[in-house]
């Protein structure tokens, strides 16, 4: 049995008394999509964010390629090679898209100060093989059409070497074309062995992306599931009801008997 | 043609009329601050005193800043001022700007506020006999009691040659144990809001036990009047100075008891005289009733004293008969009250 | 179509005023003071725009201007801070003090003795970096707002200096420092052609440095026409801006007593001109570094990005928190230099000293294109912000406005500037 790429375990968050992860314990393989499933406030952003370093888990660990990781801000979880594509997209709008790109670990030239240059290249090079239309390199991303944002983003994850990506509503924004250009560059990426979370409030593309998915409800992990095993209704029913279905056995640990 | 010729000429005498009036003296004045009520009518004899020499008048007000006012006479220099009246906003900060005006030979009147500098030639009323005034009518009106010494703004000189004044009427009274002072604080910025507070702050600590106030201006006075109505202790001795028209109707009234009034109408025309005098290449000396003197802070200058009149309910004719102030304005509210309101 | 990672998406053909790449909203600033400037110069018979008024303006704008290139930076990242003037009060009473009764004291030296001045310059910095970087903990810290903070700051070190000097106006200051305040401190006219002649090879070696790392990774150029044209339009603006200093001559009294002070005589016939005075080279220095850190460091860049979104910033594991202490930290340590040229200028310590500087730094900046949404500000927009609003507060006394009409003429410019600035940001379909 391979070592999964993530390995969360029996994370816990509270805000305020509140639960929002509640004991929850998923993992990823490599070259594998997992898809986060849940209603609004379920907690999946809120797990994801603390394999981000964007938050702290209250207790709980994460392992990652079998050993202890210790994540306790977004830097820590770039040096693990863990990107994110938030669904906010997380770009400065006033920025241009290399700023960007590199946001947090900017190019420098030898005295140390910033390779706006050097930057701009490197941006050009990356999205000419993501986007090749895009042309606006000198303008704020704030003027840019939501699927060039988008496709900054993802250039930013991809381009620093991502072996985790987690993605966060991915296609919430964007039209078919679009979607399609990222369910494409999903199947890229597995190809290349590169782990993904996929959260997604659509059952559809779950179905059509991922290849297991864990579903959450109220802070809680409903259960995992292998994609192929369930139907819609099936994944509908433990979304809506918190009802795991009786098939559909899930590979790795984590799912807690009822 | 003929249009043209007449063109010509009319151009040609504007041209040498302006030149002409080019060759008339500048003076620049540069007020500390311009909202205070008084200054307008400083303002206006000076610019008497001009027009009848035939000089022009420019200014600018620093609006209470000493940093602007070091920029304002700076441009009044630019703008060829031949010579400057400066009301100091601050007597030590000023010195650039008399350094300036100095290097450019531009001659310099410190009107009624201390400049601290020789090259000044210091204009204004004898402020310590002001202040002995001020001390003597409140002296005159309470022998005994407890006194409280409201003074002026404390980077002012004017204030400490006031309260100088003020405590040489009153000290054999005070050595005696016949006077004693039960409150003292300087006014920032002379602002009667200041005093007011201060005021209250003061009758509050002495449980109200205070017999006669001996305030430094009307300003002041009327901050002090403000808190002692407030506790129906009006009536008790307070004195001012500036001849402000709401304190004159205090003395009218019986609320303040003397307002040592200098006729800013004869320093202003004294100012504008003394610096045309001094443009035109008159020595400091040499001006009309200027003199030496030294400074407290040991400066020898020279400078020219004015004589101040006390008003009190006795002569409040002395200020509607100069034209200062209207009868009706003087006895706004006042029933049973002293000539020229009776 | 194929493209190999070599060929990079190339830009549209420009028109001949595109290729020179001018910012034009500076180009518009720049446009509406020369407007000013003659407007004034024509109302007041030509004496607005003369060596000696030129000077002057310079040397008033200093203290205001170096100001609002820290206040560039705290309004980008959306705060805001009203305690500028007050700060500059505490930071000059501190070093009148220092100068005058501190130093005599403790190390038995005081005024005209050589290390006073820079003894006294340090310990306003760090009086004014601390001070400002206590706010800055405060705002990022303790998540109290920044208006909040310095308003309460407005306050307390208006009144902290009042306290220090018992409202007494300090001086005379040390001549050394005095030199900072403007006319008493000039380069005289070989160094200030030395000091051109410096700053244009400078300029022209940035310039083509640029062009030559653009080269490098393959981007395109302007043509080299237009960096000619570039090039010989910064080389005039500098070395005519020092020419009009250097024509600015000393008035013979004034050179009289200089010779005098050295125990010489003064030959018949002997002119000098003032030339750069060392605060407006000052003010040059702030501006150079204060750009530099703007476009070129990380520090900056972070600036730029937490005021575009805060969030962003933080997810892309930026500490935002400490970015604010550093930033209000340097903001206090402009006031500082603020306070050193202020209070050199009047030769004394005043206790009104920087009463009202914050409203005209805040205007400063916000006129020379700060926006107060946060996410964007330029250095140089925020000097000529400022050198706008002094031009229009010395025209207007040129010409006699009287006092109350000028501020209202201020208040409406500083509005009618940001409107300007809003209409442009939308036509140009920035944010």
């Amino acid at each position: 049995m391979t070592t999964p790429l993530v390995d969360m375990r029996n994370i816990r968050i509270s805000f305020g008394g509140v639960h929002a992860v509640d004991d929850v314990s998923v993992d990823l393989y490599p070259g594998e999509v997992v898809g986060l499933l849940g209603h609004n406030g379920a907690g999946k952003s809120t797990l994801i964010k603390i394999l981000s370093g964007a938050y702290q888990a209250d207790s709980g660990e994460i392992w990652i390629n079998g050993e202890k990781a210790e994540i306790h801000n977004p830097r820590d979880a770039r040096r693990y090679n863990i990107e994110t594509i938030y669904q906010t997209l997380a770009l400065a709008d006033n920025l241009d898209a290399a700023s960007n790109l590199f946001l947090g670990r900017e190019l420098v030239t030898g005295l140390g100060m910033v390779d706006d240059d050097a930057m701009e290249a490197e941006c050009r090079k990356i999205m000419g093989r993501l986007n090749p239309n895009f042309q606006k390199f000198s303008e704020p991303v704030s003027a840019l059409s939501g699927g060039q944002r988008q496709s900054v983003a993802i250039a930013r994850a991809v381009y620093f070497d991502a072996k985790i990506l987690i993605m966060d509503e991915p296609t919430a924004a964007l039209g078919p074309h679009e979607t399609q250009m990222v369910a494409e560059l999903i199947q890229q990426l597995k190809a290349q062995g590169i782990g993904i979370f996929l959260i997604s409030h659509d059952i559809h593309d779950v179905m059509d992306l991922c290849d297991r998915a864990s579903v959450m409800k109220n802070g809680k992990l409903v259960g995992t599931v292998d994609v192929d095993k369930v139907t819609d209704d099936d994944l509908l029913g433990m979304i809506i009801l918190g009802k795991h279905p009786g098939k559909g056995a899930s590979e790795g640990s984590g799912e807690k008997s009822n | 043609m003929n249009i043209i010729k007449t063109a010509v000429a009319a151009v040609a005498g504007a041209v040498i009329s302006t030149a002409a009036l080019a060759a008339d003296l500048t003076v620049g004045v540069s007020w500390s601050n311009f909202q205070e009520e008084r200054w307008k009518t400083d303002e206006a004899a000076i610019k008497a005193a001009l027009d009848a020499a035939g000089a022009k008048y420019i200014s600018a007000d620093a609006q209470s800043s000493s940093s602007k006012q070091l920029s304002d006479i700076e441009s009044l220099i630019a703008q060829g001022a031949d010579a400057l009246i400066i009301l100091a906003q601050d007597a030590q900060a000023i010195g650039p700007a008399v350094q300036a005006a100095a290097d450019e030979g531009v001659p310099v009147v410190g009107y009624d506020r201390l400049i601290e500098d020789p090259r000044a030639f210091y204009l204004t009323f004898d402020n310590v006999e002001v202040g002995r005034m001020q001390a003597r009518a409140v002296f005159e009106a309470m022998p005994k009691g407890r006194y409280v010494m409201i003074k002026g703004s404390p980077t002012d000189p004017n204030a400490d040659f006031l309260r100088g004044g003020q405590q040489e009427v009153l000290q054999a009274a005070i050595d005696k144990g016949d006077i004693e002072i039960v409150g003292e604080a300087y006014t920032d910025g002379w602002l009667p809001a200041n005093a007011q507070r201060n005021m209250e702050q003061i009758l509050t600590a002495t449980d109200n036990g205070v017999d006669a106030v001996v305030a430094s201006n009307d300003g002041t006075a009327g901050g002090v009047v403000a808190a002692l109505t407030a506790q129906g202790m009006e009536g008790i001795p307070v004195s001012g100075q500036d001849g402000d028209h709401a304190a004159l109707n205090r003395v009218a009234k019986g609320h303040q008891t003397v307002s040592v009034w200098k006729d800013a109408r004869e320093l202003g025309k004294a100012a504008g005289e003394i610096a045309v005098a001094l443009a035109g290449g008159t020595a400091m000396a040499d001006v009309d009733g200027a003199g030496s003197w030294t400074s407290p802070g040991g400066t020898e200058m020279t400078a020219k004293f004015l004589a101040p009149v006390p008003i009190t309910k006795d002569n409040l004719s002395v200020v509607v008969d100069a034209g200062w102030i209207s009868k009706d304005a003087l006895c706004q509210g006042v029933s049973g009250g002293p000539a020229p309101c009776n | 179509m194929a493209q190999s990672d070599t060929d990079l998406p190339q830009a549209a053909k420009k028109s001949l005023f595109q290729s020179l790449e001018l910012d034009t909203r500076m180009l518009g600033m720049i446009g509406a003071f020369v407007v000013l400037c003659l407007g004034f110069d024509f109302l007041t018979e030509g004496r607005f725009l003369t060596p000696r008024n030129i000077f002057n303006l310079t040397i008033q704008t200093v203290s205001v201007a170096i100001m609002a290139t820290g206040m560039v930076f705290v309004i980008v990242t959306r705060h805001i801070d009203l305690s500028v003037g007050a700060l500059l009060a505490t930071c000059s009473a501190i070093m009148a003090m220092t100068q005058t009764a501190i130093l005599p004291d403790l190390l038995g030296f005081g005024l005209e003795h050589p290390a006073t001045a820079w003894i006294t310059i340090l310990v306003g910095l760090i009086a004014g970096t601390v001070i400002g970087a206590f706010h800055g903990w405060l705002i990022g810290y303790l998540t109290i707002p920044a208006f909040i903070v310095t308003l309460g700051g407005l306050l307390v070190w208006r009144n902290v200096a009042w306290y220090l000097t018992s409202g007494q106006t300090i001086g005379p200051l040390d001549s050394t420092f005095q030199k900072f305040g403007g006319i008493s401190g000039t380069l005289g006219t070989t160094w200030s052609w030395i000091f051109g002649v410096i700053a244009t090879l400078f300029a022209i070696w940035a310039l083509w440095n640029s062009r030559r790392n653009k080269i490098k990774h393959g981007f395109e150029v302007k043509p080299i026409w237009a960096e000619g044209v570039l090039a010989g339009i910064i080389s005039v603006a500098i070395l005519g801006f020092v020419a009009i200093l250097n024509a600015y001559e000393i008035p013979t009294r004034r050179l009289a007593r200089m010779f005098e002070d050295k125990g010489e005589v003064m030959p018949d016939g002997f002119t000098a001109a003032y030339g750069l005075p060392v605060s407006v080279l000052l003010l040059i220095a702030v501006a150079v570094g204060m750009t530099i850190i703007a476009r070129r460091t990380r520090f900056g860049r972070y600036i730029f990005a937490t005021g575009g979104n805060p969030d962003a910033a933080e997810l892309s594991g930026i500490n935002t928190r400490l970015l604010t202490v550093k930033i209000f930290a340097l903001m206090g340590a402009l006031c500082a230099i603020s306070a050193v040229v202020a209070s050199a200028r009047l030769a004394n310590h005043s206790n009104d000293i920087g009463t009202l500087d914050e409203l005209r730094v805040i205007a400063a900046a916000v006129i020379g294109g700060t926006a107060l949404a946060g996410g964007s500000g330029t250095i140089y927009g925020a000097i000529l912000g400022a050198l706008i609003m002094q031009s229009l507060q010395s025209g207007m006394a040129m010409v006699g406005v009287d006092a109350p009409l000028q501020n209202i003429v201020v208040g409406t410019v500083l509005v009618a500037a940001v409107l300007i600035d809003i209409i442009y940001r939308k036509r140009t379909g920035a944010k």
